[in-house]
């Protein structure tokens, strides 16, 4: 479990700094790629595309660094450009290859029982695959509560939606896991 | 509310994907030997650096310039607008030197008014216009 990092003080100092916003966004980088790999790997499941946005992430966010004036928490601002950027990216290939959303949530439980990164651990892949069957924002909002034990209050910042709205989504989730779950027995 | 079920408590918090070894280390190196420069970073703290007194106060001291601006240009509307209704004699110390000049009084004000109207003025208001000089047989 990976916990939601807390901003340094420091570390957010040295990147309004001209003179240091390099290398702390190198910090940043080392810091931040794990928690936020795991988020994005999560939902697209496949390590090459979790790669791939990974890096878009860390160079959408260095692109607008100057944008980041420390007012949100750099963690949610990250997470953010991560979810952008996840989504979009499901989006994408949904038009690309012409799916439904029940054809890209067939597609994502394909790619997990094809995932050759696994432990094989069994229940967690079938968790997986219970997940992978949630609609996208249900996903996004499990998988932070669940995994990263995230509050409600930092999913919101990062989702914008409320915490009311947050909370009934998890608690259904949570439902349809359990239905999976029933269901396969 | 209770959160997780039997079965999430049972799986934990293990999602069971792996990455390849050193995958993180490998990534943050080549990310960061990767990211392009940005010269205009150095460019736009210039720009933003610490303002100077003036710098911070300059917009408010135009404001009150301008509010002092509009406040003389109403003054100076109501006083011409206003200056048709003359104050007293007895508040107005132009007029009141002005009466009391020979000169002026001669030049300006007894040429309008012949003997006669001062006469009648002087009767009626029970004057003894001989007592002026006034010749009133004329």
């Amino acid at each position: 479990m990976a916990e939601i990092i807390q901003d340094s003080p420091e570390l957010v100092e040295r990147l309004r700094d001209p003179a240091t916003v390099r290398e702390a966004f190198g910090d940043v980088i080392s810091r931040y790629s794990e928690p936020l790999y795991r988020q994005i790997r999560r939902m697209v499941q496949s390590h090459e595309d979790a790669n791939d946005l990974l890096q878009n992430t860390f160079m959408k966010a260095w692109g607008s660094i100057e944008h980041f004036r420390g007012e949100a928490r750099l963690s949610t601002w990250l997470y953010k450009i991560a979810v952008n950027e996840t989504l979009s990216h499901l989006e994408r290939e949904r038009k690309r290859r012409g799916f439904s959303l029940d054809d890209q949530e067939a597609a994502l439980i394909n790619s997990i029982e094809a995932d050759t990164d696994i432990d094989g651990d069994a229940l967690a892949l079938k968790l997986r695959k219970a997940i992978a069957t949630l609609p996208e924002k249900q996903r996004l909002v499990f998988n932070m509560r669940y995994y990263d034990d995230m509050r409600y209050d930092d999913i919101s910042a990062v989702l914008g939606t409320s915490v009311g709205a947050l909370k009934a989504s998890y608690h259904l989730a949570v439902k349809k896991i359990e239905q999976f779950f029933s269901d396969d027995d | 509310m209770k959160e997780d079920t039997d079965i999430l408590k049972t799986i934990g918090r293990r999602d069971g994907m792996t990455v390849p070894d050193g995958y993180f280390a490998d990534f943050a190196a080549r990310m960061a030997s990767q990211l392009p420069e940005r010269p205009e970073l150095a460019a736009m703290a210039v720009a933003s650096a610490p303002r100077t007194f003036w710098g911070r106060v300059r917009p408010y001291v135009y404001m009150a310039a301008m509010f002092a601006g509009v406040w003389c240009m109403l003054k100076m509307f109501t006083t011409v607008v206003g200056s048709h209704e003359l104050a007293p004699i007895d508040k107005n110390p132009v007029m009141t030197e002005a009466l009391c000049n020979e000169d002026f009084m001669n030049a300006y004000v007894y040429d309008e008014v012949s003997d006669r109207d001062i006469m009648d003025q002087l009767m009626e208001d029970g004057v003894d216009a001989e007592s002026f000089g006034f010749d009133i047989e004329e």
